[in-house]
Parts: structure tokens; C-alpha cells; sequence
């Protein structure tokens, strides 16, 4: 299983690279938002509890959201095309498990998300974050976990769509908005009521939160606080519940309606 | 190698429109090694019937064996032993003809040396050995259904089952494609199921099976169906069609079949075509454009079976 996912993931990841529009798009859009949005709230910024964080420095970690969300909104639109284009009929009629259909790719689209994360990670120094390699390792696997939630999720909404436009509402319309509250853009501590509930029960928020911690945390002191410890309970659920819920959708086969005897 | 049982299968009703039964209770039976083409109009059942021959959808009754394996109870067992050739492109364009072909091995769980050997059997046939790490995108129509084809073969199917393949080629190309197939039926000993309403492309099959309306209305080889017809007609082409008819049949009490504007006599004897083509010349003269002896080919017993030409049958379009 484990296999054909990975072949399907490296047709993913090839196709990205081979289209440099799309690397253009997904890596310059979040830095601009980062550099723009960041640059301008900088002077205004000012959260509880974090005094001393720029909002350069606060936004860095949703901007970090961001690429993992558009990642995994551009392969979820390549489902969409892959069924338009025909592809899609034989890896169905091919005797792979369904699993290995989803997992190929849902890791193809974390797998460029990694490229654009990792690469991001660079900019953290410039911030003042130090990074151990205790921590990193962390990092490393919320970004995982996260950018698989996402991509997960995508698959899950993209699978039953037939056009890419359709898609395009349904991420305007609930994906984006799920970044929006999740923390990314504001702390959770000073929304309305309302907001707060929202984003408490948002796992985006959650993601966010698990990696937040390894920037401001020593690996030893994440692994005993209950606040990161949800987190990643929840982004690890979050992620495993949309896998299954992808796979039942590719399992469902189109069926003739019982006849009337 | 494939037995079909009483398939039937309806389409669920939804909120804008009503259940439709695009399969009848249909049986069909393609034996091991044949060479056989499906046809009919479009909307006669063809294409519901390929997508639950390869296991995309479950009919709604009946049953189907591929192989000796049960397709709706054990479809991996069936699946391992066919290959596909969609009508739509299933190659992926951004990649190489070699990456694809890789990808469709992996998929297979077909490697290493085993895959080596299969690559240099799958490219014996084709024109794509020195092509293979251009992008499918920018070969030729003809080139990326070979493609298609060499993918399929990787895997060693006993069973090849074509969704009208050879859509899009021109006339030349479909030629080519459609000779090599046979060559690779008959040095593989493949069985083929293919879809397709292009009528020389029918010629040379086994089997020719002609569906409409979700029935199965003749399987039989081509000399066969053709035989249904006699072995001459006349046909002739009028402005006044009806009006023609109806006086034929009157006047010298012939069967005729009227079909666009034109009049077929399709039961007429051995030798008797001349006859019956002076006669008419005689009486009807001015009313006839014009007017032939035919031999009749597979078009025509389509016409026969279904009531429309192929032209007509793409017209009407739909599923």
C-alpha cells in the first residue's frame, strides 16, 4: 500500500516542480502577505501575554498555516482535474487498496507544503527565535501533522466535486475562514465571545498552537504542557478523521437502483 | 473469458430526473481469444456497460465472470487479469512516456528486473523507443494512445477491455492502431472487448455485438451479421421518399426500408438485383437521384438492427 501511495506522491510532487508558476504562487503569496500584513499591523500589534512579540514574529507561524492550506488547496484541485483529464480512471481500475489512492495524495501535497515550510523555517533566526535540534524535530512533525490535516480535508471536500470553480467557493467559504479563526491573524485570548467558541473547537486553531510551541518552548517542557499536548491530540485526530472519512469516499462506487420487483 | 448474465442496470432517480434502465437484462458471452467489438448508438447502454465491466459501478442485478472470477463478489481477483484503455487520455501529460509508464508499474507493483523485461515486451510494437523521455503532451494523438496501450500491457492482462479508442484519430492513424491491436491480440492470445461505432474497425473482429436500448440485438461474426442481410441490396435516393415507397411496395409488392432519404430493398435474392433495379429505373425514373447495387457491410446491418446510421447516432449524442 505503502508503495503505489508513495509512486502517487512522487507523481505529485513532479508535477508541482514542473509547473514553476505554481512554486512561484504558493511560496511568494504567504511571504508577501507575511512581509505586507506583517510590516503594516508591526507598529499597532500589541497581545496579552506576549508583550515584546512583533507582529512580524506573531504571524510568522500562520503564515507557516497558510502555505500548508494553499498547498493543499492547489493538489485538491488536481483531483478535480485528474478526473476531468481521465488519469484518475486508472489508478480506480488499478488493484490498489483506497487507502493508497488518499495517502498518495494527501503526502504529495505535504510533501511540497514541506518544501515551502522548511524553507521558510529559515527566516525564524532573523527573527530572534532560536531553534535546538530537540525542537525542530518538533517542528518538523506539527508540520507534518498539520499539513496533513489540511490536505486530508481538501481531498475530502475536492473528491465529489466535478468543477474546479465549485471547489473555489468551498475553500473561500470554509477553508479560509478556518485559518482566519484560528489564531493566525489575532490571538484567540481577545476575540468576542462568540469568536473564542468558534475557535476553540476550529482544529486549525489547535495546529496553530502545536506549532507555536516549539518556537517559544524547550522540547522537555512541551512534552509535559497539557495546552500543546491537546493540540496535538487534536491535530493528530483532526488529520486521522478526515483520512478515514477520504477513503470511505473513494470506496463508494456508483450503484444501479434496486429493482422493483 | 467473459460471461455476462442478466445484467441489468438502472440508474437511480434523482430530484431533476426520472430511474432509467440503461441496461435490460442483458447477457453476452465473449469466449477466450476472441476479438470482439461492441456497438450501438449512443445512449444504447455501451458505455454503462464498460464502466461495470471494469468495475466502476455495481449494476443493479445479474452477473458477471471474468476469467472464472466473479467481477461483483471478487473484483480484485477479475481486475488483476484485465487491462483498460479509457477513451478519455488516462496518461498523465506533465510526465514523460517513461515516468508514466513507471507509474503505472508501481501501481501494479511491477519492478525492477520484472519491470525491465516487461518495458522491452510492452515497446516492442510501438514507435515510442526513442521518445521516451519526451512529455506525453506534446506526442501525437496516435503516439499517446500507444502509450495508453504499452501501460496496459505492462501488466500482462489476459483481457483488454477499449472504450472506443480510437476517438479523435485519423482515419490513417485508427488504422494503424486498430492493426497493431489485433497483431498484439493474436501474438498474445488476448482476449478483446472493445466499444466502437467506426464500422471498418469492426471488420476483421471475431465477434461483432450490436446493443440498443440496454438490449443486446445481434452477436454474431461479421460474415454472419452481414449474411442477415442477403449478400446484394439496392438502394436507392429520392426527393420524394414516402411518396416513392409507398408506390414501390404497391406496385411491384417489395419489401423496402426507408431510412433518411433513402429507399434499401435489403431482401433481395442472389441475381436478382439487376432485375429489380431496371424495373425501377423503368417505371420511377424521374423520381430517382440515383440508385446502386450494394454490398452490404456492417454499416449497413447496423442500420438494419438499430434504425440509424452511425452519423446519426453521433448526432443524437448523449450518454
Amino acid at each position: 500500500m505503502f508503495s503505489v501511495a508513495i509512486a502517487l506522491a512522487r507523481r505529485e510532487f513532479i508535477r508541482f516542480m514542473r509547473q514553476p508558476h505554481r512554486v512561484i504562487g504558493t511560496v511568494a503569496q504567504p511571504i508577501l502577505f507575511w512581509l505586507f500584513l506583517g510590516s503594516g499591523f508591526n507598529s499597532s500589534f500589541r497581545a496579552p501575554g506576549m508583550e515584546g512579540v512583533s507582529y512580524l514574529e506573531y504571524f510568522y507561524p500562520g503564515v507557516m498555516l497558510m502555505m500548508m492550506l494553499f498547498a493543499s488547496i492547489f493538489s485538491s484541485i488536481t483531483i478535480i482535474e485528474d478526473r476531468d483529464a481521465g488519469f484518475l480512471q486508472s489508478v480506480l481500475v488499478a488493484p490498489v487498496s483506497r487507502m493508497a489512492i488518499v495517502l498518495g495524495k494527501v503526502m504529495g501535497g505535504v510533501s511540497i507544503a514541506m518544501v515551502q515550510t522548511l524553507i521558510f523555517t529559515i527566516a525564524a533566526p532573523f527573527l530572534g527565535l532560536h531553534l535546538g535540534l530537540g525542537s525542530l524535530l518538533l517542528l518538523v512533525i506539527s508540520y507534518v501533522l498539520a499539513s496533513t490535516g489540511f490536505a486530508a480535508m481538501g481531498f475530502f471536500f475536492a473528491w465529489s466535486m466535478r468543477s474546479s470553480s465549485g471547489f473555489h467557493a468551498i475553500m473561500m467559504v470554509f477553508l479560509m475562514p478556518l485559518w482566519m479563526l484560528s489564531g493566525a491573524l489575532f490571538p484567540v485570548e481577545n476575540a468576542p465571545m462568540w469568536l473564542h467558541a468558534v475557535m476553540t473547537v476550529n482544529p486549525v486553531a489547535h495546529a496553530l498552537v502545536l506549532m507555536r510551541g516549539p518556537f517559544y518552548m524547550e522540547p522537555l517542557q512541551l512534552i509535559e504542557n497539557s495546552r500543546w499536548l491537546l493540540a496535538l491530540a487534536v491535530t493528530i485526530l483532526w488529520g486521522a478523521a478526515f483520512l478515514l472519512g477520504s477513503m470511505s469516499r473513494v470506496e463508494k462506487r456508483e450503484k444501479g437502483a434496486a429493482l422493483k420487483v | 473469458m467473459i460471461q455476462i448474465e442478466n445484467l441489468t442496470h438502472v440508474y437511480p432517480a434523482s430530484r431533476k430526473t426520472p430511474e432509467r434502465t440503461a441496461i435490460d437484462n442483458l447477457s453476452l458471452t465473449v469466449d477466450e481469444g476472441q476479438f470482439c467489438i461492441l456497438s450501438g448508438p449512443n445512449g444504447s447502454g455501451k458505455s454503462s456497460l464498460f464502466r461495470i465491466l471494469c468495475g466502476m459501478s455495481y449494476p443493479s442485478a445479474g452477473s458477471i465472470r471474468i476469467a472464472g472470477h466473479d467481477l461483483l463478489k471478487a473484483p480484485a481477483k477479475a481486475r488483476a487479469e484485465m487491462a483498460v484503455v479509457f477513451q478519455s487520455p488516462a496518461v498523465d501529460k506533465h510526465l514523460s512516456v517513461a515516468e508514466n509508464l513507471k507509474l503505472h508499474a508501481d501501481l501494479y507493483g511491477i519492478k525492477g528486473k520484472d519491470y525491465a523485461e516487461r518495458l522491452d515486451e510492452a515497446l516492442a510494437w510501438t514507435n515510442l523507443k526513442d521518445r521516451l523521455a519526451e512529455k506525453v503532451d506534446i506526442l501525437s494523438g496516435g503516439l499517446a494512445r500507444q502509450v495508453e496501450l504499452t501501460k496496459c500491457l505492462l501488466t500482462r492482462p489476459r483481457l483488454l477491455l477499449l472504450d472506443e479508442p480510437t476517438t479523435g484519430l485519423d482515419p490513417a492513424t485508427r488504422r494503424a492502431f486498430v492493426d497493431a491491436l489485433h497483431r498484439i491480440q493474436k501474438g498474445r492470445k488476448l482476449t478483446v472487448l472493445m466499444t466502437s461505432h467506426i464500422f471498418s474497425e469492426a471488420e476483421d473482429a471475431d465477434r461483432v455485438a450490436i446493443m440498443r436500448a440496454g438490449k443486446l440485438l445481434a452477436n454474431d461474426s461479421p460474415q454472419a451479421l452481414r449474411g442477415q442481410l442477403g449478400r446484394e441490396m439496392v438502394v436507392l435516393q429520392s426527393r420524394q421518399t414516402e411518396a416513392l415507397e409507398a408506390r414501390i411496395q404497391a406496385d411491384l409488392g417489395l419489401k423496402t426500408r426507408r431510412h433518411g432519404d433513402e429507399i434499401r430493398l435489403e431482401e433481395t435474392d442472389n441475381g436478382n438485383s439487376l432485375p429489380i433495379l431496371e424495373k425501377l429505373l423503368e417505371r420511377y425514373r424521374a423520381e430517382i437521384d440515383s440508385i446502386a447495387i450494394k454490398q452490404p457491410s456492417l454499416e449497413d446491418v447496423f442500420i438494419h438492427l438499430t434504425g440509424q446510421t452511425a452519423a446519426d447516432a453521433d448526432a443524437e449524442g448523449g450518454k
